[in-house]
């Protein structure tokens, strides 16, 4: 007995679901979450291009559980996606429009959360299937000192208890 | 793998992954802790961890794997 999780990516103004527990999420200049080159992330001759948001958030698709608490989310502590290249991330938790990000003004750099200082999303209990806790928004920009191409990926991970 | 936990006739909290069985006996509170790594990634893999918490002290099992600590691990 295990609740089936899924972490969607949400678009457009109603917030379209799509599940990318195991499909990549690729940051770019238009709310989508098409894996493709279209709307690619430019380096700029000056400042930063500051990507789409990307709104995520877990989803209990199924199964049986009694209760999910104490969600979170970190990544591994390096960032691995070139100079030039930071990710953000924050808690919201009313979903809105991903919009193109214009400022880092309430996020942080994603890499500062880690297995021993996760951003919370939520501390429940949530039960029942449908999306649990805080939406993930993250964002990623581009600086001056980038370099072309496709960045490497980088580790996610979503955790919590349950019972 | 993900860990079942459920109660045996005299109230312990019973958990197992199918090899490993821990007993929690009286008080105290066992969880399952699991993780989705590599989300938005061709790489993801689900983790699940075993705790087991009394007086504070919490026996994390994965697997032949286990850690006692006081400290607040995440997979």
């Amino acid at each position: 007995m295990a609740a089936t999780v899924q972490i969607v990516e949400k678009n457009g103004a109603g917030g379209t679901q799509t599940d990318k527990t195991s499909g990549q999420i690729r940051f770019k200049n238009a709310d989508n979450a098409t894996v493709d080159t279209n709307n690619p992330m430019v380096k700029p001759g000056a400042g930063v291009d500051y990507s789409f948001e990307k709104w995520l958030r877990m989803n209990v698709s199924g199964g049986t559980y009694t209760e999910i608490t104490n969600v979170k989310a970190y990544m591994d502590g390096g960032n691995g996606l070139g100079t030039g290249v930071t990710l953000y991330a924050k808690a919201v938790a009313t979903f809105a429009t991903p919009a193109e990000a214009t400022g880092t003004a309430g996020y942080a750099d994603a890499f500062t959360y880690t297995s021993g200082a996760p951003l919370t999303l939520g501390a429940g209990p949530y039960t029942s299937t449908g999306e649990k806790a805080d939406h993930l928004v993250m964002m990623l920009t581009v600086g001056t000192t980038a370099t072309g191409g496709i960045t490497p990926t980088e580790t996610l991970t979503i955790a919590w208890d349950e019972i | 793998m993900v860990h079942e936990i459920t109660r045996d006739g005299h109230g312990h909290q019973i958990g197992t992954d199918g090899n490993i069985t821990v007993s929690l006996l009286g008080e105290g509170r066992m969880f399952k802790r699991r993780a989705i790594k590599g989300a938005g990634t061709e790489a993801a893999e689900e983790v699940c961890w075993l705790v087991t918490e009394l007086d504070g002290v919490r026996v994390y099992q994965q697997g032949n794997h286990i850690v006692v600590t006081k400290e607040d691990l995440n997979p």
